[in-house]
């Protein structure tokens, strides 16, 4: 007789999920599989809007990291009226250096918000600590200095977005072939310098590295427990630049093996040509894999970790620094330590904030030439648009008619390229903390769910819960009778 | 019960907060007690914010002020038409990114930045919350009824410690 466990909802993470771990007889993990069931229907109902609000559209999937849509929506609309990166032309050097602004800012709140209110509790207080202390405002009791850091450097995040995109959620900025405004030298002076109740960039860039601080303690007294949680091998893929180094912005897709060896680079524009996408019956989220490799070798890792894997340096000297370091740990080979992901999304933080700070001084961010205006005879009406978005790797993909209808659209965001690994970690995560105990314990299903949330995934873009849902384990046998349940 | 006085409201260290989402009916009670104020020119020195929800970062904002109001929308059917109520500082584990509670932010900002306002909540009774613009009859009846019974004077404030918890 088998048996099967039922995680539902997962906790603090973007969105909900039901995990099943099934079991035979004699406790073995026989299947682990995260359940996607929101429907997202995007790319239904944004047919037939005209083909400038995609990128308007598009961006209300989520309330975390709308720029990354916004600014993916943008890249396709460059591409649609012939003014995209394979087009020769591209949009102005200030055009882009906002949008990169906009999009870093992002990089980094987006980052805080996983990385200081989702997991750090976990690091700080214990992931065998009880949920209603295992929290972000247990976080609060325990070190309000931390959490004040934390909060003003999420604040400065937002004040950036806020300073290109016009306001701190779903802001627009970006329209076909630029951007509406450039950055002004007071509001610059005012992201650079702070004010009363707003950080300094050297104060910015100092709680930025809090979170290295933090994984770094946490690391060395728990190195087995971080080491050993769901080290699962597969290939990692971002996007990076003539030398193989990480572009949040733009680039080739890259994708390098556990060798570190490059097997693919590819201009994203080709993706159909690369990537197929499977389906199952237990969930709405597509299993992407590259066709050639089929789907047990061929699909990828994207995000903090692929990304910290893939490239070869950092363009800012503390991050670099800091990706010395990551990269050393492991004498050069790639990481796939689950729990390093946590080590690798700092870096970024930090990184992010480094490459804000060369924005912010760059004058190009003062200049008026900010869109590029294409003729008529230049629309081609379909575009693809990649950005590295904070969870990692995201597609936009649209077609419209000649009156500039949208008629095609398709999505392939970082969950997405992650739910083969995301499945293949819960059930690692199951074999070695679910086989051979009787009890089903808090500790043992909140383990499935550290694994899941180092992923910082995000399942609908609609929820967030951070550990006051309910969690129900369920027992199944075979003939879906309950033998056991436990509820929080 | 000392009676609420709008014009305690009116001072720029004053923060009138209204929480909610237009695009779902009565839950655009906070937005709309907003929009009266402003229609009024009533509080133009008090400083006027809307969202959707309440952030952690909200602890920072509110620690900039010496008063504090919020005006939510809420379900709670014991609640004829609205409540006024005084707030305090309590960490409660109701946390999501989607909610976090008042005395929850109060508590964040009591932690982290040492002083906390004064605190007052005006939650409206709604009845429908589906994705439509516009409030129902009722719930604007509500809102009339709460922005007639402030400008009376005529709201008597519910001490510390006796909040109302059907105020979201």
């Amino acid at each position: 007789m088998s048996r099967k466990l039922v995680i539902d909802p997962v906790t603090r993470i973007e969105g909900h999920g039901k995990v099943t771990v099934h079991l035979d007889d004699d406790g073995n993990v026989l299947d682990a599989r995260l359940h996607v069931v929101e429907f997202r229907g995007y790319e239904k109902f944004v047919q037939g809007h005209p083909f400038w609000e995609a990128p308007m559209l598009m961006q209300r999937i989520c309330g975390i990291c709308f720029v990354s849509h916004h600014l993916g929506g943008a890249k396709v609309l460059d591409d649609m009226i012939g003014v995209g990166a394979g087009s020769g032309t591209g949009v102005t050097v200030t055009a882009e250096k906002i949008r990169r602004l906009g999009h870093y800012a992002q990089m980094l709140q987006s980052h805080v918000t996983a990385y200081f209110y989702l997991v750090v509790p976990e690091m700080m207080l214990g992931m065998d600590a009880a949920p209603e202390q295992r929290n972000l405002l247990g976080l609060i009791q325990a070190d309000p200095e931390l959490m004040r850091r934390v909060i003003m450097l999420r604040k400065w995040g937002q004040e950036v977005i806020k300073t290109v995109f016009g306001k701190r959620m779903h802001g627009i900025s970006s329209v076909p072939g630029g951007v509406d405004k450039n950055v002004s030298v007071a509001e610059r002076d005012r992201l650079l310098n702070g004010e009363e109740g707003l950080p300094s960039i050297s104060e910015v860039i100092d709680y930025a590295q809090d979170g290295l601080r933090l994984f770094h303690e946490f690391h060395a007294k728990n190195r087995s427990q971080v080491d050993g949680f769901a080290n699962v091998p597969v290939l990692s893929m971002s996007l990076a630049d003539a030398e193989g180094n990480v572009d949040y912005y733009h680039g080739a897709l890259r994708i390098v093996d556990e060798d570190k060896k490059v097997v693919r680079e590819f201009d994203y524009h080709d993706y159909l040509d690369h990537f197929s996408e499977a389906v199952e019956l237990w969930s709405y989220m597509k299993f992407p894999f590259l066709k050639d490799l089929g789907r047990d070798r061929g699909s990828v890792r994207v995000g903090p970790l692929a990304r910290m894997n893939v490239t070869k340096s950092l363009s800012t000297p503390l991050a670099q620094e800091a990706l010395e370091r990551f990269h050393a740990y492991t004498d050069g080979a790639p990481n796939n330590m689950t729990l390093h992901t946590n080590w690798a999304r700092a870096i970024e933080v930090l990184h992010a904030a480094e490459l804000i700070e060369e924005l912010l001084r760059d004058p190009d961010l003062q200049k008026q030439d900010l869109v590029v205006t294409a003729a008529p005879e230049a629309w081609v009406g379909e575009g693809v648009g990649v950005v590295e978005a904070p969870r990692g790797t995201l597609l936009h993909h649209y077609r419209a008619s000649a009156e500039g209808d949208i008629t095609f659209a398709n999505l392939i965001v970082a969950t997405t390229q992650n739910n083969q690994i995301l499945n293949r970690t819960v059930r690692s995560v199951a074999e070695d903390y679910l086989v051979g105990h009787g009890e089903i314990t808090e500790a043992m299903m909140n383990a499935i769910e550290v694994g899941i949330r180092a992923f910082d995934p995000c399942l609908s873009c609609a929820t967030h819960a951070f550990g006051q849902m309910p969690l129900i384990v369920t027992v199944l046998d075979s003939a879906g009778n309950v033998l056991n349940e436990r509820v929080r | 019960m000392p009676p609420v006085r709008l014009a305690d409201f009116d001072d720029d260290a004053c923060l009138i907060y209204g929480i909610g989402n237009v695009g779902r009916q009565d839950d655009g009670l906070g937005w709309a007690f907003i929009d009266w104020l402003e229609a009024q020119g009533r509080c133009p020195n008090a400083q006027l914010q809307r969202n959707y929800q309440l952030l952690l970062e909200d602890a920072e904002l509110i620690s900039t002020k010496e008063r504090v109001l919020f005006i939510d929308a809420t379900k709670d059917e014991t609640v004829t038409s609205f409540t006024w109520a005084r707030a305090a500082p309590k960490i409660d584990f109701t946390f999501t990114s989607h909610a976090i509670s008042i005395p929850a932010i109060m508590a964040t900002c009591e932690q982290c930045f040492e002083r906390v306002p004064e605190v007052h909540v005006l939650a409206i009774r709604g009845f429908e919350f589906e994705l439509e613009m516009g409030l129902t009859p009722g719930a604007q009846s509500n809102l009339n009824d709460a922005t007639a019974d402030l400008l009376s004077g005529s709201i008597g404030c519910i001490p510390v410690g006796h909040e109302s918890k059907e105020c979201r």
